[in-house]
């Protein structure tokens, strides 16, 4: 491989680790939101591939790692992955050990990237004869996608009706757009559409503070209280093969391998599955609560990585919740990338696997000694210093780029309509893997109906 | 829609003040659509330059506006 790629990787890789250090802390980030758009601009703008994998995989291992910060340190999840750990991690808080839910779910991370990425390698070695069949049939498999993700959550009725409907939404913008002539006939916008789900529920509830009665229930007269406890490590820095016992470190392991063949089901859900299983023959609230944080921060990495690698070494389309969400440009970012011709077309598996072990290695290196060691003095940095409007308001403003790129005016038009559908329709419980599974299936769907 | 300064509301998972993210959403829209409007040169350079213009109204922001968080530290310092 070329010596500069591999400088400009390892670089790519360090950005992505501070960035995503400081917004893993940040309360309330969606993976797919802060992690979409970003990559989608690096492949727009022509950044060499391998480069934006070392830096997407470095960017998911600083999150997830960061993203268990919050938990222990204030009992909030760090993003909706981590929301499942925060029970067990305020067991540990109450029963007076607070900092060793910070090494534990740390350590299982680093289990969790460790064993997902030659489990996935292999495992895309495996499903490779099967991407030419799989490829052939991509509409009627995110339909199906779509069916069986809505079949899995809790709310199944507005899911499965929510299908069609957002169908029919997302292709009627499109074909206003050519009607507008604002889009070449027969030009597909994408990215803008993925974004307008991505960023939904916030444009939701931006769009409810400026009815008089809706933001009165989002009034509060004081601002979100959040405690900080327990107290930075300043002794040796801990070997995370040792924070785990022999019992924990054999259910993370397995529950790694466990995340990473699920790869194409909700990660969320398998999460708390294999938490729920694991803790569940263990007596003791600490021990129970060690083992359930610890193998489900493993589960989070390893469906994670596995989510990502697999589709993009074995099959070429977008097949689990994590593609499809916030490594979705390495399948579809037009004009750079189409389902056609895209990440897994254009790189060989040998640079998949250098870019990912760079990025996974990067981001291990730097992020695990700095979350064991100053977990608390981040989370006070982060609290105090960075507030939430300009977060609010750096996504808002990424996705009206964006919007303006693919259409123009009727882009952002169109990006404000779709999110505020988008958004109700997540807050009534339709999963983003639904919807962004739809917004494939859907010019497949509305061909076959109407 | 002003708020006053003593209320605060709950957006995406967090507090913040009305006026601040209004002003903060006025700040970085046209840093960020600005940047990619008026950049000299063809293809990738407009989209680099609203993303810097993005990373310019984050820091702005960040330097302007204060969290609305209550921060407990408890009884550990």
């Amino acid at each position: 491989m070329d010596p500069v790629i591999l400088l400009q990787m390892l670089v790519a890789a360090v950005i992505g680790v501070v960035i995503y250090t400081a917004i893993g802390v940040a309360p309330g980030t969606d993976e797919t939101a802060v992690l979409a758009p970003v990559t989608l601009a690096l492949v727009v703008a022509g950044v060499a591939l391998p480069v934006v994998l070392a830096f997407f995989m470095a960017a998911i291992v600083a999150k997830k790692l960061t993203d268990s910060i919050p938990v222990s340190v204030a009992g909030i999840p760090g993003g909706v992955m981590s929301a499942p750990m925060v029970e067990h991690a305020l067991i540990l808080k109450r029963e007076g050990h607070a900092t060793l839910a910070i090494r534990k779910m740390a350590s299982g991370s680093v289990i969790g990237t460790l064993v997902a990425i030659p489990i996935s390698l292999f495992l895309a070695f495996l499903l490779t004869p099967l991407a030419d069949v799989l490829g052939q049939y991509a509409s009627q498999i995110f339909f199906g996608g779509a069916v069986f993700l809505a079949l899995m959550s809790r709310e199944k009725v507005i899911s499965l009706i929510s299908i069609v409907l957002l169908a029919a939404l997302i292709q009627a913008l499109r074909h206003f757009y050519w009607g507008m002539g604002v889009i070449p006939e027969g030009q597909t916008v994408f990215i803008s559409f993925f974004l307008g789900i991505t960023i939904g529920p916030m444009m939701f509830n931006l769009a409810q503070l400026t009815v008089n009665r809706e933001r009165q229930t989002m009034t509060e007269s004081a601002p979100k209280q959040i405690q900080i406890h327990g107290s930075d490590d300043t002794g040796r820095l801990p070997n995370p093969f040792r924070i785990l016992n022999r019992q924990e470190a054999t259910s993370a392991a397995a529950s790694s391998v466990l995340g990473s063949v699920t790869f194409f089901m909700s990660p969320v859900g398998i999460t708390i599955f294999l938490g729920e299983v694991m803790s569940s023959w263990v007596k003791g609230t600490v021990a129970k609560a060690s083992r359930a944080l610890s193998s489900m921060d493993a589960v989070t990495n390893a469906s994670y990585i596995a989510g990502i690698l697999i589709p993009l070494a074995a099959l070429g389309i977008p097949m689990s919740p994590m593609a499809i969400g916030p490594g979705n440009a390495f399948f579809n970012a037009p004009p750079v990338l189409t389902l056609e011709q895209n990440a897994h077309h254009l790189m060989s598996f040998w640079e998949i696997t250098v870019a990912s072990v760079l990025g996974a290695g990067v981001a291990l290196l730097i992020t695990y000694p700095i979350a064991v060691r100053y977990a608390r003095r981040i989370c006070l940095f982060v609290f105090t210093r960075i507030p939430h409007e300009a977060f609010l308001a750096m996504f808002f403003s990424l996705v009206m780029l964006l919007a303006y790129m693919d259409a123009g005016l009727m882009g952002i038009l169109g990006v404000m309509v779709l999110a505020l559908v988008a958004g109700l329709l997540n807050r009534w419980g339709v999963n983003y893997g639904v919807q962004f599974m739809t917004l494939y299936a859907a010019p497949w769907l509305m061909g076959l109906l109407a | 829609m002003p708020e006053p300064r003593t209320r605060y509301l709950n957006v995406w998972d967090d507090t913040v003040g009305g006026r601040d993210l209004l002003l903060s959403l006025c700040l970085s829209t046209p840093l960020t659509l600005g940047g990619y409007l008026l950049a000299p040169g063809p293809a990738p350079m407009p989209l680099i330059c609203g993303l810097c213009g993005a990373l310019v109204g984050f820091l702005a922001n960040t330097l302007l506006f204060r969290p609305k968080r209550r921060i407990d530290t408890g009884e550990e310092v």
